[in-house]
């Protein structure tokens, strides 16, 4: 079992009941401390009745012992779960500041990422495949210089996952307790997650997952992170809070640009109008914070000459395979042979019905 | 007086012989059949009283007793009718009873003694032929398809008068000559030609390698792309039939009653159940007398599932068996009959539920977890018997392709049997193997050994493209089909490559 403070040891009880963020606050605030409202619980018990109601007050004091304490703790332990609570030296001070931090992040993994420089990466679930691709490189990319903090949806938060995993720096905050996974077809992500980053949640184990957990999680992801790059975004998705709460306060904003007409990418173009700066290379975002990646030197992979005038015929934008096919002058049913090296190549991308972008 | 004549009886896809006893006794008038007859034939009584009266011939005010022998076997259809008729005839004296020695009697009776066309005459023939019956006597109606059995005399009559004039001398009926198949496969016209579809080069081609390795056919696309014409195109790709493939087809086609006035079947069937089909539609069944389902009646042809994942699980789930065996066996409690269902699987579905995924102009509106949630519809031991997968589009290319020229399913069938003929070659002396589709570990070994740089080259793609580890042998099926239609001996990184992009059902989705 990690070693706790008293003070760390009185948030953990405390965050153990499941009460609102704000009458945490007001009983942080009535007793002036975690351990003191522990301590003189019994001289404070009208004042925290009033808080918290009769009933739960009498609660609060049956757990209060020496045994009830541990109990919890080991509970916790034997989960695996770190608490990282506010008055932990782990406790990012980024996160602080922001108007309603969370009282403990429960933490599987390697907890000392969390004092790193963070950046976000988030996206919505219905990402193309050509912007998930991009979405792996820029993660890569960052991940040299930053710890990626990304959510553990599908799509967008996935592919940030993923690129961020193949450096190893990365951070999950997940919008539920860890008895719980969702998505279902992300488990063996999260593992990895756990096994090479950290996943960090401020819901107790036992909490299953909500719809108004999402919103709350992603306040989260901004306040951990420095900055934040948006991927992608529908016209109502949930990544503009994350977005709008990295810019309450005071992150740098980042978003993919978008062609008209991309459903995936209306909510991009409309932060990009309000606040966010347009991102389309890495250096964007690196030059944003001062920090200078050296480009590792990618290797070249040798490109036959049919791969070559395939490769030139895909063009900037998607491009369907008898477009391809009239550009490079190559019929199309022999296309298939070159487009399947340029993508086992990763030069480029399938999007479905045929149609193929650079990646 | 008593009388004896012979029928046949169907049982699944064999005849049986059938003694119909007649006796004529004293006593108030009445019919007695017996012998488990099902409704249509306890029924016959009405059909062979008017027909013999409307042939100038008395019923007997007698008491009539009837008997199918076998008495245990269960006798269903119509086909007694005329056997019925002939006995009483024969046992009231009518008609010399020496006459109908050694003849099988089959036929429908209409109340005014016309011979109406029956369902399973070819099999009955068949059956008949292969007991040693010598003459038969069948409706007009069926002479197309009896015409191609060799060996044992037929006659059509058209009423039951012509019959009894035929049996008595009064006006014998020539035999049926025998039918040449080859004129009548020299005369087939398929209905649907590759060179009426437009663009869809990927598909073709594909199409192509499926038919030339007889590989199962998986077309993904959004609605309206032309996945159904695509599909009715295959049997016109395919080599044309054998007289004894044709026979097989033929016989089960008569059985269940669809067989065209043609006779014979000459274009590989292709059949397209509508998604609510049951499991014993498509599989065969029925409560007492076993009938073939879709998949025996695509037999030799193509079995096209359209909608897949719209299908019931449990139907789906029943084409697994027959996939690997290319035969059905149907067990009732009235015993177990086997039909043939060697067929090639052609299945389309929309890319996700809304049908819009991937396409330029249309935003798909689904979430990953329902395009993974449709597309689980279909499990992964039948994907895996589906060694082709390919995505068919929407676009409207006109200007792009409306100055090439097609390619008619003629040419492309040219290079089809060309493959065929090499893997025909290939597969000489293996049990069970005819295509490459068929091929098991042993004949994977033998015939598709793997160059270094294949080897790497198919290990890469498995690294880069997400593919599941059991997608390996049918790449490798797939290589050996398109080295065939390139006319190579071994297999070149260039097919392993190409049979890989058939599998884009395969890669994981991120």
């Amino acid at each position: 079992m990690p070693s706790y403070t008293k003070e760390e040891k009185a948030a953990v009880w405390l965050d153990s009941f499941g009460l609102d963020l704000t009458k945490k606050q007001k009983l942080y605030r009535l007793a002036g401390g975690f351990y003191p409202l522990a301590a003189r619980f019994h001289a404070l018990r009208k004042g925290i009745e009033e808080i918290v109601g009769a009933e739960r007050a009498a609660e609060m004091e049956r757990s209060l012992t020496a045994q009830g304490v541990r109990s919890l703790l080991e509970e916790y332990a034997q989960k695996g779960v770190t608490c990282v609570s506010y008055p932990s030296a782990l406790y990012p001070e980024a996160l602080r500041h922001i108007p309603d931090p969370p009282l403990v992040l429960y933490c599987k993994g390697d907890t000392s990422l969390l004092g790193t420089r963070k950046f976000a990466i988030v996206g919505s679930r219905r990402t193309r495949p050509q912007t998930l691709k991009q979405t792996e490189k820029f993660a890569a990319g960052l991940a040299r210089a930053f710890t990626i903090v990304t959510g553990l949806a599908e799509g967008g938060d996935t592919a940030a996952a993923l690129g961020a995993l193949a450096v190893g720096k990365v951070i999950c905050v997940l919008p539920y307790g860890f008895d719980y996974v969702y998505p279902a077809c992300n488990a063996d992500l999260l593992a990895k997650v756990v096994q090479k980053g950290l996943a960090v949640s401020e819901y107790r184990p036992q909490e299953t997952v909500r719809n108004y957990h999402f919103p709350a999680r992603n306040r989260i992801i901004a306040g951990l992170s420095e900055g934040v790059l948006v991927v992608s975004a529908g016209a109502k998705s949930g990544t503009r809070t994350t977005a709008d709460s990295a810019f309450a306060y005071g992150r740098d904003v980042f978003a993919f640009p978008y062609d008209i007409g991309v459903t995936s990418g209306v909510g991009c173009n409309a932060l990009i109008k309000e606040y966010a700066k347009l991102a389309d290379e890495i250096v964007d975002i690196t030059a944003a914070f001062g920090i200078n990646l050296t480009e590792a030197a990618e290797e070249e992979p040798p490109l036959t000459p049919a791969e070559r005038a395939v490769l030139d015929a895909v063009g900037e934008e998607t491009a369907h395979i008898e477009e391809i096919a009239a550009r490079a002058g190559i019929p199309a049913h022999e296309l298939a042979v070159p487009l399947t090296m340029l993508q086992m190549k990763k030069k480029i991308v399938a999007c479905g019905g045929n149609r193929y972008s650079k990646g | 007086m008593l009388s004896k004549v012979t029928s046949f009886a169907l049982a699944g896809l064999e005849g049986v012989p059938v003694e119909v006893e007649t006796d004529i006794q004293s006593g108030l008038p009445g019919y007695e059949l017996v012998g488990l007859p099902d409704a249509a034939v306890r029924e016959s009584r009405e059909r062979v009283r008017s027909a013999l009266k409307n042939s100038g011939k008395n019923f007997p005010a007698r008491k009539v007793t009837v008997n199918l022998a076998p008495a245990d076997l269960r006798k269903e259809g119509s086909y007694f009718d005329l056997a019925i008729a002939v006995g009483i005839l024969a046992a009231t004296g009518q008609l010399e009873p020496t006459y109908t020695a050694g003849y099988v009697f089959l036929g429908e009776l209409a109340l005014d003694g016309a011979l109406r066309p029956v369902a399973g005459i070819l099999p009955l023939l068949i059956s008949a032929k292969a007991a040693g019956y010598k003459k038969v006597v069948i409706p007009a109606g069926n002479a197309g398809e009896a015409a191609y059995i060799e060996g044992i005399d037929t006659y059509a009559a058209s009423s039951l008068s012509q019959a009894i004039d035929h049996l008595s001398g009064f006006a014998p009926l020539p035999p049926l000559p025998v039918a040449r198949y080859g004129a009548a496969i020299a005369a087939r016209q398929e209905k649907f030609d590759l060179s009426f579809v437009k663009g869809q080069a990927v598909a073709k081609r594909a199409l192509e390698v499926a038919v030339s390795g007889s590989h199962n056919l998986l077309l993904v696309g959004p609605p309206g792309a032309g996945k159904t014409m695509l599909a009715r195109c295959i049997p016109g790709v395919m080599p044309a039939m054998t007289f004894e493939e044709a026979l097989e087809v033929t016989k089960i086609h008569s059985v269940a009653g669809i067989l065209g006035e043609e006779g014979i079947v000459t274009s590989r069937p292709f059949r397209s159940p509508h998604h609510t089909a049951t499991t014993v539609a498509i599989c065969g069944g029925g409560s007492r007398t076993v009938k073939p389902g879709e998949i025996s009646l695509a037999h030799n042809g193509v079995l096209f599932l359209d909608e897949m994942p719209e299908y019931h699980r449990s139907a789906l789930e029943a084409l697994r068996q027959p996939l690997e065996d290319g035969v059905i066996t149907v067990t009732r409690s009235g015993g177990a009959v086997t039909f043939p269902a060697n067929f090639m699987l052609c299945a389309s579905m929309n890319p996700c539920p809304c049908g819009n995924y991937g396409s330029a102009d249309r935003p798909c509106t689904c979430s990953p977890a329902a395009i993974r949630k449709y597309r689980a519809r279909i499990s992964g031991p039948l994907l895996d018997r589906i060694d082709i997968q390919v995505e068919v589009d929407s676009v409207k290319y006109d200007d792009l392709v409306s100055t090439r020229a097609e390619e008619s399913s003629a040419a492309v069938r040219a290079r089809v049997e060309k493959a065929r003929a090499v893997q025909r070659e290939r597969f000489e002396g293996r049990e069970g193997v005819l295509t490459n589709a068929d091929m098991g570990e042993r004949e994977l070994r033998d015939f598709c050994p793997l160059s270094r740089e294949c080897s790497d080259i198919l290990r890469l793609s498995f690294e880069r493209l997400h593919l599941s580890a059991r997608a390996r042998s049918r790449i490798i099926k797939v290589a050996r089909t398109i080295a065939d239609l390139a006319g190579e001996e071994s297999i070149s990184p260039a097919h392993i490559v190409e049979a890989v992009s058939y599998r884009t059902f395969d890669r994981e989705q991120v």
